[in-house]
């Protein structure tokens, strides 16, 4: 069905693919993985000629679409694309959408195309928004119509671009249900995603990208239990860190200590670990938003939690650029003479509840690990 | 009661007696004929030179952008001037036609930078996802910029159409007998200016709101976006 032959691209110097090969069968659904500008996204546009390889070979049911002389358009209409930001029509209706291609490319008539469109709109539980224009859905409606968008062109194939990633925690579940349905319905499919789990569930084949290809690839099992290569092994590992910046005076601290437990339930991490991790990043955050800077300069503090999923623990990472200032030397300082500062009890308190605690200064960044 | 009076008697004077109306809208009808030909050719224009920025060619990128700068930058009467007195000194050709090439020349370049906006404020994106459902570059330049695009500028290009209007009054420098030279003439003929300048603001005002009344109602007909 698909067939990519030594695939390279390059913008400018920056190599990005270089000599991919990869055959997906019929009914086949393959998940792509990887950090980030490691080319699946671009690899994935090569696959309906949005992106122009500089060499190499694309072959879909036979037709070079790299060749000059293939009809790029009439072979994009059999081959479906979802986006990660949607790209709906925004001067047009929901139903406008869907059978605009219909009628405009594939020359069907409206009323042919409506009642299509209607029928799809069903199977993803729309059909009362027909009406409505993409401004007025959430994110998650407007995946979906956008997936029934390129449905409606009846594709033999069906790209998906980080369908997920645009989208809030609440809403994934509700366009992955839809991407799930599809892949039962025997849909030939490529999935660029994050979603570890979903790609492990949905996918027959799973392609980890880096180095400017495909690194490692295996059923999910095999990619997801047992990573053979060093940087899938880091990869599939490393994924359970959480990162947040804070830039600002007045950041939004509950969005924050949301998010985290969010990031932590995910993990089933226990109550009291959360609590603790959330007592440490709000009591150094203020720490040193109120001692290591000054208005005008605007903060920069990074947030990194990372959770080993081998020995349950948790290590918060905070790096900032402000003055270097190391409060639990003072607070050492005021323990052996009994009494705290009151304005340090709360980074008393962390030292207190973790199991190790460290600081450092160097280039200019300061550095504190918290273990938990 | 003498208010009345004056006011009939101005009436009269400036608007019926030597069928002064007449003149009025004789005066009326050119500066409507500068302004939609002006504007008819402006826009072909704008959008040539629109599309010579979107192009490309450095050379027609660099003559656009130069034309765009000077024109936004040269005041119409003096363009209409240096048409007149130098360009076309020694044709004989009308000074309403010289009027309407200078208005074309001078609105071109406000409408290249308006409808650059315009499509420029269209999202890359879904003109990414028309083309992967197989539209042709010139299907998604149809069906998805052209009517969004189009939905962006029209509230700008209606005040284009407004000071194209107002410009006009301008064009008596050079010898056009427009509305407002004619106003200005009546005035100076019956000794009473003030109404008749009074009922040429009027006759701006009406056009200008016209214009709006056009617009709203295309508005109307096709869908806005949000």
């Amino acid at each position: 069905m698909i067939r990519v032959e030594n695939l390279s691209k390059s913008f400018g110097s920056l190599k990005v693919l270089a000599g991919v090969n990869l055959e997906i069968n019929k009914g086949e659904c393959v998940a792509i993985i990887g950090p980030s500008g490691a080319g699946k996204s671009v690899f994935l546009y090569c696959l309906n000629a949005l992106e122009k390889p500089d060499s190499g070979s694309v072959c879909l049911n036979g037709v070079d679409i790299t060749d000059k002389k293939t009809d790029i358009n009439k072979v994009r209409e059999k081959v479906g694309m979802v986006y990660q930001n949607f790209h709906l029509f925004s001067h047009l209706t929901v139903l406008e959408n869907i059978i605009l291609a219909p009628v405009k490319v594939r020359k069907l008539t409206r009323a042919a195309a409506i009642e299509r469109a209607c029928k799809l709109l069903e199977t993803v539980s729309l059909l009362d928004k027909k009406d409505n224009y993409p401004d007025e859905l959430s994110g998650g409606q407007k995946q979906r119509i956008a997936i029934v968008r390129a449905l409606a062109m009846d594709p033999e194939i069906l790209l998906f671009d980080e369908p997920t990633s645009a989208l809030d925690p609440t809403m994934v579940g509700e366009v992955l249900a839809v991407i799930r349905a599809l892949a039962k319905q025997g849909f030939t499919m490529v999935i660029v995603t994050h979603e570890m789990n979903f790609a492990r569930e949905v996918a027959d084949r799973v392609l980890f990208m880096e180095e400017k290809g495909i690194y490692e690839s295996g059923t999910p099992e095999n990619i997801f239990e047992s990573p053979v290569k060093v940087k899938t092994v880091a990869f599939i590992r490393k994924l359970k860190t959480f990162n947040y910046n804070v830039n600002s005076y007045n950041f939004d601290l509950i969005g924050m200590c949301a998010r985290l437990e969010l990031f932590c339930g995910k993990y089933a991490i226990e109550k009291k670990k959360i609590n603790s991790t959330n007592l440490a990043l709000e009591e150094v955050v203020t720490y040193i938003l109120k001692h290591c800077y000054e208005k005008p300069r605007q903060p920069d503090i990074n947030i990194v939690v990372e959770y080993g999923d081998i020995d349950k623990k948790i290590v918060v990472e905070i790096v900032h650029d402000g003055k270097n200032l190391d409060p639990f030397e003072k607070i050492s300082a005021a323990a052996e003479g009994g009494a705290v500062d009151p304005d340090d009890l709360g980074i008393f308190m962390v030292k207190k509840m973790s199991a190790n605690i460290y600081y450092k200064n160097e280039n200019d960044l300061s550095r504190f690990r918290i273990k938990i | 009661m003498q208010l009345f009076t004056r006011l009939a008697e101005s009436i009269h004077a400036n608007l019926i007696a030597g069928n002064s109306y007449l003149q009025i809208l004789s005066g009326l009808k050119v500066t409507l004929l500068i302004t939609l030909a002006g504007l008819l050719s402006g826009t072909l224009l704008g959008a040539i030179f629109c599309a010579m920025n979107y192009s490309g060619s450095k050379t027609l990128k660099f003559a656009a952008k130069t034309y765009i700068v000077v024109m936004r930058g040269t005041p119409i009467l003096l363009l209409l001037m240096l048409l007149f007195y130098v360009v076309f000194a020694r044709t004989r050709l009308d000074a309403i036609y010289i009027a309407v090439i200078a208005f074309g020349l001078n609105s071109a370049a406000h409408i290249a930078e308006i409808m650059k906006a315009a499509l420029g404020s269209v999202d890359p994106g879904q003109i990414l996802a028309a083309r992967t459902l197989g539209f042709t570059k010139f299907g998604a330049f149809y069906h998805v910029t052209l009517p969004q695009a189009g939905a962006y500028a029209r509230p700008v290009y209606q005040n284009a159409v407004i000071n194209v209007i107002q410009w006009t009054s301008v064009v008596g420098y050079i010898t056009i007998a427009d509305l407002t030279r004619v106003i200005n003439a009546t005035g100076a003929r019956t000794a009473d200016p003030f109404f008749v300048i009074f009922l040429g603001i009027l006759i701006y005002l009406l056009l200008a709101y016209a214009t709006y009344l056009i617009f709203t109602l295309a508005d109307r007909k096709k869908k806005v976006i949000r």
